[in-house]
C-alpha cells in the first residue's frame, strides 16, 4: 500500500473501532452495573489508572509534535492498551461479551498494525513496543472487586478518547500525503 | 494360545499413487520354515482372491519374495501372501491394505465475500475450485494472517470448496489461502490479498415505505440502511414498476449514487399504485451489491 492508501485505510479502521467500542463500552459498563453505567458517573482518576496511557495531553503540545513523533506515541499507546483489554477480556462472565471483547481486541491488533504499516511506509522506524514492558497482568492486580471495576472503567475511557483523538490524527495526515504519493526507497545499491 | 504368524509383508499399508510402480516383499519366519518346512519359492500372491501372475514375483532369497506392480491402477485390497504347503493345502500367511489415489492438486479461483448476516455480524465465506478427485481422504484448511498474527484455521464442514470465517476485521489487508493436504502431499492456493471491507455484500434497505406526496407525480420513498457508515458508505439502485405490470424502470444511478435513507421519484402517473424495490452496495463501487429490498407499494396523488 501507498502511504496514502495506508493512512486512509487506519483512518477507516479507527474509526470503526470507535463506532465499535461505543456499543461494546455501553454493554461492558452495564455488565459492570451501577455507578458505573450511570451516564453522569465521573469519578477522579486513581493513582491506580496511571499505568494505562492517558489520553489526556496538552493539545498544543501535541500539534507541536511531528508525523513522526505523534504515529509512535500512537503505536505505543495502543499496544500498552491491548495488553490491558487482553486481561479484561479473559475475565469477563458472559461468553457474548467475551467474544465481542476477542474481536475488539483483535481489530486493535489491526490498528497496532496498521499504525505500523503507515510508519513504514512514510520511512519513519517503529518505536521499539510501548514505553518500557507492560507490567504482568497479576502484578498489579486491584486489591478490592470495587477497584477492579474502576481500572477497567477507566481503560475503556481512555481508550475511548486515543480513539477519538487518533482519529482526528490520522484525517490530518491523510490531507498532508495525497493518495498518489509513492514512497521512494533509494535502495543502496552501488550509487 | 496365541497363534504366531508365519511372515509379513512390507510395506504394511502403503498409501500409493495412481498410476506407479510398487515392490512388495513377503517375509517368512525362520521359526515356521523349519516348523512347516515351507520357503520363499512356494509363496503365491494374490489380490483378493485373483492369484498374482507369477513372472511378477522374485525369490529374494529362502525366506524374501517379492512381487511388482508396473501400474497401480491395478493393484487392490488386500494384497496376501499365502503359501502352498505340504498336502497341497494354501495357507494364507499375511495381507495388507493397499490404497491407490492422488496427491491434492493446486487448489485453484479462490474468491471471497463478506456477508452481512445482521446489523453487526458478518461472515466471509470462500470458495475455491478443488482440483481433480484424489481417491485419498483430502483435507482441506482456508487459511489467513495478517503480517504478524495468524488466525485459527477455517476448516470447511461436509464440503471440500468453501468455508466461512464468522470473525471478520475490516480496514486490514488480510492473506488469504487454502491448503490442501493428504497422505501423497500437500498443495497450497495462490494467496489473496484485501480488504475484506472491500468484498462486503450488505443486508438489503430495510423497512422501505412509500408516502404519497404533494404533487400527484411524486411519491416519497424511506428506508433505512442496516450497516454503519463506519464500516462501508452506500450508493443505490432504486427501481419501480406499475403494480400489475412486468416492466421495471430504474432511477439514474448517478441519482442515487451517495450515502441517503431517503428519495423522492418524480416522474410518475397520477393515481397510479406502484411497486419499489432498492438495493445498495460501497459507494465506490467496490464490493458486491445486496438483493433487492422487499417490494412496497404507493399510489400517488389525483391530479
Amino acid at each position: 500500500l501507498g502511504a496514502g492508501q495506508s493512512i486512509q485505510q487506519t483512518y477507516d479502521l479507527t474509526r470503526y473501532l470507535e463506532h465499535q467500542l461505543r456499543t461494546l463500552a455501553g454493554t461492558y459498563l452495564n455488565y459492570l452495573g451501577p455507578p458505573f453505567n450511570e451516564p453522569d458517573f465521573n469519578p477522579p482518576r486513581l493513582a491506580r489508572a496511571e499505568r494505562v496511557p492517558s489520553a489526556t495531553v496538552d493539545l498544543d503540545l501535541w500539534r507541536g509534535l511531528t508525523d513522526n513523533a505523534r504515529l509512535a506515541a500512537n503505536y505505543r499507546a495502543y499496544s500498552r492498551l491491548l495488553c490491558y483489554l487482553r486481561v479484561l477480556d479473559g475475565q469477563v462472565g458472559t461468553a457474548e461479551l467475551r467474544h465481542r471483547l476477542a474481536h475488539f481486541c483483535a481489530s486493535l491488533q489491526g490498528l497496532v498494525l496498521s499504525i505500523g504499516g503507515v510508519m513504514s511506509s512514510l520511512g519513519y522506524p517503529l518505536p521499539a513496543g510501548p514505553a518500557g514492558p507492560p507490567a504482568p497482568p497479576g502484578m498489579h492486580a486491584a486489591p478490592n472487586d470495587f477497584l477492579k471495576k474502576m481500572d477497567d472503567f477507566w481503560l475503556l475511557k481512555e481508550l475511548q478518547t486515543w480513539l477519538w483523538r487518533s482519529a482526528k490524527d490520522f484525517n490530518r495526515l491523510k490531507k498532508k500525503v495525497p493518495p498518489a504519493v509513492v514512497t521512494l526507497r533509494l535502495e543502496a545499491r552501488g550509487f | 494360545g496365541l497363534v504366531q504368524s508365519c511372515g509379513h509383508i512390507i510395506p504394511e499399508s502403503p498409501v500409493l499413487p495412481l498410476g506407479s510402480n510398487f515392490t512388495a516383499l513377503c517375509i517368512l519366519n525362520e521359526s515356521c520354515l523349519d516348523f512347516g518346512n515351507i520357503y520363499a519359492n512356494q509363496i503365491i500372491w494374490k489380490i483378493k482372491n485373483r492369484v498374482v501372475p507369477k513372472e511378477q514375483y522374485r525369490e529374494i532369497n529362502r525366506t524374501v519374495s517379492s512381487v511388482t506392480f508396473n501400474d497401480t491402477s491395478s493393484l487392490d485390497s488386500p494384497l496376501t501372501c499365502n503359501i502352498l504347503a505340504d498336502g497341497q493345502i494354501e495357507q494364507n500367511i499375511y495381507g495388507i491394505t493397499v490404497t491407490v489415489g492422488l496427491a491434492p492438486e493446486k487448489p485453484k479461483n479462490l474468491s471471497c465475500i463478506v456477508h452481512q448476516v445482521s446489523k453487526l455480524t458478518y461472515h466471509m465465506t470462500c470458495t475455491w475450485d478443488p482440483g481433480r478427485h484424489t481417491f485419498l481422504d483430502t483435507k482441506f484448511r482456508l487459511r489467513y494472517s495478517w503480517p504478524e498474527d495468524i488466525f485459527p484455521d477455517c476448516i470447511p464442514k461436509n464440503v471440500n470448496n468453501s468455508c466461512t470465517i464468522h470473525d471478520v476485521h475490516f480496514f486490514v489487508n488480510t492473506e488469504i489461502w487454502v491448503e490442501a493436504a493428504n497422505a501423497l502431499g500437500k498443495a497450497e492456493s495462490d494467496p489473496l490479498v484485501l480488504d475484506p471491507v472491500d468484498i462486503v455484500k450488505p443486508l438489503s434497505p430495510q423497512n422501505v415505505s412509500v408516502t404519497p406526496a404533494i404533487l400527484p407525480t411524486v411519491l416519497q420513498l424511506t428506508w433505512e440502511n442496516w450497516i454503519s457508515h463506519t464500516v462501508i458508505r452506500l450508493k443505490f439502485n432504486i427501481r419501480y414498476r406499475v403494480v400489475g405490470d412486468t416492466h421495471w424502470i430504474e432511477v439514474p444511478s448517478e441519482d442515487t449514487a451517495s450515502e441517503r435513507t431517503s428519495f423522492s421519484v418524480q416522474g410518475l402517473r397520477p393515481y397510479t399504485e406502484y411497486a419499489f424495490s432498492i438495493r445498495c452496495m460501497k459507494e465506490d463501487g467496490v464490493g458486491y451489491w445486496s438483493d433487492w429490498s422487499e417490494e412496497r407499494t404507493g399510489i400517488t396523488t389525483e391530479d
